[in-house]
Order: C-alpha cells, then sequence, then structure tokens
C-alpha cells in the first residue's frame, strides 16, 4: 500500500530532529516519562474533579495541564519516532515487531493495574463497609488514563541511545 | 527464541564509505534500524538481510553469519603470532 500525503506528513513530523537534544539520553527520557505521568495524573484528577468537586479550579487546573501535557506527549512521540502514531506501513520491519512488544508489555502493565484496582477498591469497600460509588469512577478513570498512556510510556523508556556523530562519519548528520 | 546473527555490516559499511541513511534509503528501512542490526540488537529478516547483501553486492554469508566473524586483518594476512 503506498504512503499518502498524510503518512509522509506524520512520519516528518515524528522524524523531525530540531527537538531531538531534548530526549537524546534514557535518563532525560525516564525524566519525561515521568513528568508525563504526573502530568496526566493531575490533568485526569482535574478533570475528575470537574464533576465531583468545584467545577471552576478544577477545570483551570486542567487547562493548565494540557499545554506541557501536549509538549511532552510530542517529545515522546518523536523520541519513538512516531512508533505508535504512524500508520504500519510508514514503519519498517524492526519498528513494526517493537511496536508489538509495546503493545504487549504495556497490556500485561495494564493488567496488572486493573488487578491492583479491583482487589484495591473491594477491600475498600470490605474494610469500610462503605459503598464504591464515588470511588469506582475516579479509579475508573485513572485506570483508563493508565491503559491509554501506558504504550507510550513503555515505548519511550525502551528506545536505546543513538550513537554519537564520531559513530558514523559519512554524513549520516539525522543519527546525531 | 531467536538465534544471535552476527553481523559484519558496520566494516563494510565503513570500507564502502556509505552511510546509514543512505544504506537504510537503499533497502527501505528507517536508518536507526542500520544502527541496531550493527550492535546486534536487532536480527534483519532473510529478506532484509539479502536487500542489503545485493547493495554491497556480496553474498550474504559476507555480511551475516550465525558464527562469530573473525577479524578481516586476520582473514586476509593470518593472525600474527
Amino acid at each position: 500500500m503506498t504512503a499518502t500525503r498524510y503518512d509522509r506528513r506524520m512520519y516528518a513530523v515524528m522524524n523531525d530532529r530540531r527537538a531531538a537534544a531534548m530526549y537524546a539520553t534514557a535518563g532525560r527520557r525516564r525524566l519525561i516519562v515521568g513528568a508525563h505521568a504526573a502530568l496526566t495524573a493531575v490533568g485526569v484528577t482535574a478533570l475528575v474533579g470537574t464533576v465531583f468537586g468545584s467545577a471552576p479550579t478544577a477545570l483551570a487546573v486542567a487547562v493548565a495541564a494540557l499545554f506541557p501535557w501536549v509538549l511532552l506527549t510530542g517529545m515522546l512521540n518523536g523520541s519513538t519516532r512516531g512508533l505508535l502514531e504512524l500508520r504500519g506501513r510508514m514503519l519498517d520491519e524492526r519498528q513494526l515487531v517493537e511496536r508489538d512488544r509495546v503493545r504487549a508489555l504495556a497490556h500485561r502493565i495494564t493488567l496488572w493495574l486493573l488487578v491492583a484496582a479491583a482487589f484495591g477498591a473491594g477491600a475498600y469497600s470490605v474494610m469500610t463497609d462503605a459503598p464504591l460509588r464515588a470511588e469506582v469512577t475516579p479509579v475508573l478513570v485513572a485506570v483508563l488514563a493508565a491503559h491509554w498512556m501506558m504504550p507510550l510510556w513503555v515505548a519511550s523508556l525502551r528506545v536505546q541511545d543513538e550513537p554519537g556523530d564520531g559513530d558514523d562519519e559519512f554524513g549520516d548528520s539525522s543519527a546525531a | 527464541m531467536s538465534e544471535q546473527v552476527h553481523n559484519r555490516l558496520a566494516v563494510v559499511r565503513a570500507e564502502r564509505k556509505v552511510s546509514r541513511q543512505a544504506l537504510a534509503e537503499a533497502v527501505g528501512v528507517h536508518y536507526q534500524t542500520i544502527g541496531y542490526i550493527e550492535r546486534g540488537q536487532y536480527n534483519p529478516s532473510l529478506d532484509l538481510a539479502l536487500k542489503v547483501a545485493r547493495y554491497f553486492r556480496l553474498p550474504v554469508e559476507a555480511l551475516f553469519s550465525l558464527e562469530p566473524f573473525q577479524p578481516l586483518t586476520d582473514e586476509v594476512y593470518g593472525r600474527k603470532q
């Protein structure tokens, strides 16, 4: 199947190296993943708060968290070269294998999160004799967000550092 | 479980003065994939291995092997004692 204009545009965006230095090392990528997870937690908590708590304050927090969250999401996608955003036809055989591994690993992690959430909620209900109605929605939304973001976090954490300029002295500037 | 496939892609690529980018474009993969193969972090498919061999006009066994490669100088001149 041939690549569409959208495919080529997305490929160029995902392989744009202008901000590559910001996620060039494993340490920086771990930091970005941590910050992204924290911002996701803040955003999800704020969104749940718009329903169950003080709507204007929660909405302001959610909106404030949105811009840096989008920025960090872009960095994570850039670090993976669009592994999860590009269509399969724009990925090569190694990337397709890596995408399958990432999805399998993320699926396993979110499975354990679901198990923890189910047992945690059940244990909370049994120990406190409280009905779970109020807790179910936030827990479900939190697990949904983790399920949504986990492949991106896993993919970014699995990215290998690229060799430096000296490792490819034949004009391969894009490998820097 | 997949077996480690050894390769001398980096050596041949350096000898021929071919960049990862140029090789990647010629065989239709992302340039990072060439680096992954060179570092032994990814075993290429038979299809890709044959394409790389064809690009360098070499038999595939000159580039990829199930056994570790001897240094090229050892093969050409023999190891000095």
